[in-house]
Order: structure tokens, then sequence, then C-alpha cells
């Protein structure tokens, strides 16, 4: 994709919410992870076709996403939480701050994502104990909920993932 | 944001007689050391049995992926230390996401097979959910409504409350309510998805936009606990074959000091004049087809013990007579055709009745017609209300 052509896409997201804390913060309680997946599920789902079963599917998703910047961020900055929507898809952009061999695995591991192995490398890592967890929770969301995971570029140290999810074909 | 204000707390159980192990809730541990206690009580589990374990993941809300994995881990283990163990994971249709991912458990080890559980779950279910049922509940509501919208505040119902309809059906109740008592909030569910589907097309087509309508289990629902000031359950306790279930339920989901409202038949109570012996002893089988299916359309007048032995206070029932008096007498009889179409069309066909009983059985809903439209006739239909306070 172009520069233009991303612009134009970028642009037809429209923002639903967005959500800022202090990682110190987010970072002193486990439950942060859990509350605000279940909290910011149930704001951006009361419009859609089946809120309740949405939220629930939505929760899911961001919760994975949050354990991630909770195992793997660094207690200096912010995490911040965007969420738009484009037709059927919610887009989560989620930015927190990590050390760099942390930015290095996370890449890593999105990328597999979007490679066609994908599903025997989430069998893989169902089967065994080796696989790494970081590995295991994207390709989970990527098999489980179709969602379409990248890395956006953001200035070290923090990190921007950027994931699409069309719920409503899970959900409908 | 205090800790557990958003979740449903987690549990896990077996038992052996039914050798299954269940998981409800929500599960979402940092590490695996926290559900550790849980992780032996399945390994205790498999050790303990025979031929079958089944896994319970209906009610289980959400699960994280250190959960699943840890969870996962002990079953494929299982499955090579003992051949001779199968495992059944039993999902649900409600929450899609928990079939996928165990789904790929079978991939790995043909010993796991996953099960849907609710697409057949209770005997009554297929006739209930069917489409062919919608036309039979839009004129049935409209007939009761014209009772229940001056009953209604003596219940609780006013303006500003957040409510849930439980077993909403085809939606109508919700749009009326929606319109005559603005409430904050509504949510409408229901198991079937032809139903919710025209609920959705009857909303828009009243300019509704904001009810929220969902598909789930009455009987499992995904709602949280202590959320709404009144919770409606019209018609459908009686068509349930464990209705104490389901009130556990509507009480679970209403808030403390907020009522939950139901309204069932007492089939074999339904008369009319004249010919008023064959519609009787019509709607005396109607009553035991019914039980047939394990439903019980007689519940109506019971509904204030199951409302007692539930724990709820406060309790107020009254009855209803809904007549071919109250609007256009074919409105009346157009529901009684659409009862008989089920009831002797496809319930009595499906217990294995003789024609001539189904002859039989289909005159009194005709001479229930006939006295519903005929110019000196009487024809009715009771209903009982009811509803209690959940305690503070
Ligand atoms: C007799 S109808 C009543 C519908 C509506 N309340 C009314 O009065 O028009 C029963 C409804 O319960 C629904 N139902 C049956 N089993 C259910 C379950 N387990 N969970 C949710 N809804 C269920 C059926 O789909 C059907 O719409």
């Amino acid at each position: 994709m172009n520069e233009a052509d991303r612009e134009s896409v970028e642009a037809a997201f429209e923002p639903l919410l967005q959500l800022e804390m202090e990682m110190t913060t987010f970072l002193s309680d486990w439950h942060h992870c859990d509350q605000l997946s279940t909290f910011i599920g149930r704001i951006v789902s009361h419009n859609r076709t089946d809120p309740v079963r949405h939220s629930n599917v939505f929760s899911s998703v961001l919760n994975e996403l949050l354990e991630v910047s909770f195992r793997g961020g660094s207690p200096d900055g912010q995490i911040d939480c965007a969420v738009y929507r484009h037709g059927a898809v919610e887009r989560v952009r989620l930015t927190f701050p990590c050390p760099p061999h942390q930015r290095q695995f996370v890449g890593e591991a999105v990328s597999k994502t979007r490679r066609a192995d994908a599903l025997a490398r989430h069998l893989d890592s169902i089967s065994t104990d080796l696989a790494s967890n970081r590995d295991a929770v994207f390709l989970d969301l990527a098999i489980n909920f179709d969602a379409r995971i990248r890395l956006e570029n953001s200035a070290p140290p923090s990190i921007t993932l950027v994931v699409d999810l069309p719920l409503q074909g899970i959900v409908n | 944001m205090s800790t557990g204000s958003f979740s449903k707390p987690f549990s896990a159980a077996f038992d052996i007689n039914s050798q299954e192990f269940s998981l409800t809730g929500v599960i979402r541990p940092r590490s695996v050391d926290e559900i550790a206690v849980n992780i032996s009580m399945l390994k205790g589990a498999i050790d303990q049995v025979r031929g079958v374990l089944y896994i319970n993941v209906k009610r289980l809300i959400q699960m994280n992926n250190t959960a699943f994995h840890a969870f996962v881990r002990v079953f494929l283990d299982a499955c090579r230390a003992r051949p001779d163990l199968r495992f059944v994971i039993v999902t649900s249709s409600v929450v899609g996401w928990t079939t996928r991912m165990f789904s790929h458990l079978n991939k790995i080890e043909p010993q796991i097979t996953i099960e849907v559980y609710d697409s057949k779950f209770y005997p009554g279910q297929s006739f209930v959910e069917d489409a062919s049922f919608i036309p039979i509940l839009r004129t049935q509501t409209k007939m009761t409504w014209r009772h229940e919208r001056t009953i209604l505040p003596r219940h609780g119902m006013r303006p500003g409350i957040a409510m849930a309809d439980i077993c909403c059906g085809i939606g109508d109740f919700a749009v009326l309510v929606q319109k005559e008592f603005q409430p904050l909030r509504i949510v409408a569910l229901d198991h079937s998805r032809a139903s919710l589907a025209y609920a959705r097309d009857v909303a828009t087509g009243f300019g509704i936009t904001d009810i929220e309508y969902t598909y789930g289990d009455a009987s499992e629902m995904l709602l949280e606990d202590s959320q709404f000031d009144f919770v409606s359950c019209r018609h459908s306790l009686q068509i349930f074959n464990r209705p104490d279930v389901l009130l556990a339920e509507l009480y679970r989901i209403c808030k403390p000091g907020g009522r939950v409202y139901v309204t069932n038949e007492k089939n074999s109570h339904c008369l009319g004049e004249p010919r008023s012996q064959s519609i009787q002893w019509t709607y005396n089988e109607v009553a035991k087809l019914f039980s047939h299916f394990e439903m019980d359309v007689e519940l109506g007048p019971k509904s204030r013990r199951y409302f007692a032995d539930a724990g709820f206070e406060d309790i107020v029932v009254e009855s209803i007579m809904v007549s071919n008096l109250d609007g256009d007498p074919q409105d009346f009889a157009d529901v009684i055709a659409a009862w008989e179409n089920v009831y002797a069309g496809e319930m009595a066909v499906k217990r294995g009745d003789s024609p001539e009983f189904i002859q039989r059985f289909r005159q009194g809903f005709q001479d229930h017609i006939f006295a519903a439209l005929h110019p000196k006739g009487y024809a009715g239909w009771p209903i009982w209300v009811a509803s209690g306070r959940k305690p503070r």
C-alpha cells in the first residue's frame, strides 16, 4: 500500500475512544487488564448488533493485548489504547513503552501471524510446551479471532500494535 | 476501579457421578500458579474417571491464553498416558470463541471432541424456537399489551430504569415498553436467531435503535449479576423443564431492590361460550401435550410458590383475562388458529397421536374460534402475572 492509500484507509476509521494511563499505575495491578478490557469492550460494543456478545469477544482480544503490554512493558511513560471503527471492523491501537529486546520479540511474534503456516504454528504452540507465550497469544488472536495484527513505526522506547478485528463474523 | 467489580468470579468443579469437570466465569490468571488448585483438581478428576471425561465450558465467560494452555497441557498429557480415555469438551454457541479455541484440540488428539450443547438442550426447544411461532407471538403480544401497559407500573415499571426482557421472542414487548415507559436501557435476550433477526427488523421499522438484542441461553446468561431494575420474562418460565433454574438466573441479574416480572398461562383454563365442553376438553389436552414435552403450561398460579422458593419478597400476583371483547375478535381467532397449527399440526403429530385424536383436538380450537367470532359469544385466555422484589 502506498502512503496515499494508507492515509485514505486510516481516514475511514472513525475514532471511538482513547484511554491513556501512566505505565506505573497500569503495572500496579494485574487486574487492570481484565477491568480495562471489560470496560472498553462494553463502551465500544454498545451500538453493535449484539452488544453483549460483541463486548465479550472484544474483551477477550483486548485483554490479551493488555496482558502482552503488562508482561513486556516498562514502567516509564504511558500506555495509550485507542479504538477505531470502520464498517464491520474495530481497530485497536495500543502503544506502550518496552525494552528493545521486547520490541524485537513482539515484532517476530507478530510477523508469524501473517505467514501461510500460521495455523500449523498455532497447533504447534498448543501441543508443545516450548513455544513462547507471546507467539501463542498472537497466533491465537489471528486464528481464533481473525485478527490482523501489525506493528506501526513508533519512536523507541515505545511500541505500537495495530490490530484489526472483524468481530461481527464471530458474533453473528 | 475496585478489583473484581467487572468480573464474575471463576470456579472449577468436578462431579464424579456425571464424570464432568466444569469451568465457569472469568479465568484470567497472571501465572499458572494462581490456578494450580484447579489444575490439580482436573488431574485428580482424570485419575478417577473411566471412559469419558466431560469438560463443561458452557459458562466459561473469559479465559486467557495462560489458563487455556495450562488446562490443555493436562488434557494432551492425559491423552498420551491414557489411550482408554476420551474427552468431550462441551461448549456453548453463545460464547462462539470457546468452540473455535477448543476445536483445534481434535486436530492434535482425536480422543478429544467438541460438542456445542445448546443446539438441542431441552425437550420443547425445536417447537418454541421455530420461525412458525413468530406470527403467534406478534398477535399475542398485541392482545396482552392492552392489559399489561396498565399493570406494569404496579410491578415496578417506570421511566429511566435499566431493564432486561429475557426470552424476548420477536422483541415486540421491548419495543412497546420502550415507547410507553422510556427506560434508560433495555437488553432483550432470546435463543432463537430467527426471532432476533425479526426483532431487529421490527425495532428498525419503529426507528428504535437502542434496544440491545442479544443471543443467549436464558438459563446460562452472559449478563452480569445485579444489573437491572426490572427483569421481565413473559410466557417462558412455562416452557422450561426447570423453571426454577431460569428464575434463579432472572434473580441473579436483577439488582437488589429491583423486581422480576413474569407472565404465564394455565392453559386448561382457556374458555369459551358457546361450545364450552369441546373447548375445555381440548385445552385440558393442551396441558397434557406440553407436559409430554416437559413444559408446564399450567404454571401461572404456581408462580407465587416459585417466587417464594427463589427468595423474592413483596410478591404480587394478579390474573388477567384476555378476551375476544378486548379489541378485534379476529385477532383472538388468529391466535387460536396459530395455536392449532403448532399444537395439533406439529406437537401432537410428534407425540404420535392418532388421526382421530388430532381431529377431536383440532375441533376444540375451531370451537374456540367460533365462540370468539360469534356475535353473542365469549372467548377467554387467562394469564397470570407475577412479580417479586429481590431483597436488598
Ligand atoms: C413462548 S415464547 C415467548 C416469547 C415472548 N416473551 C412473548 O411473550 O412473546 C418463548 C421464547 O423463549 C425462547 N427461548 C426458549 N428457550 C430459550 C433459552 N434457553 N434461552 C433464551 N430464550 C429461549 C424462545 O426462542 C421463544 O422466543
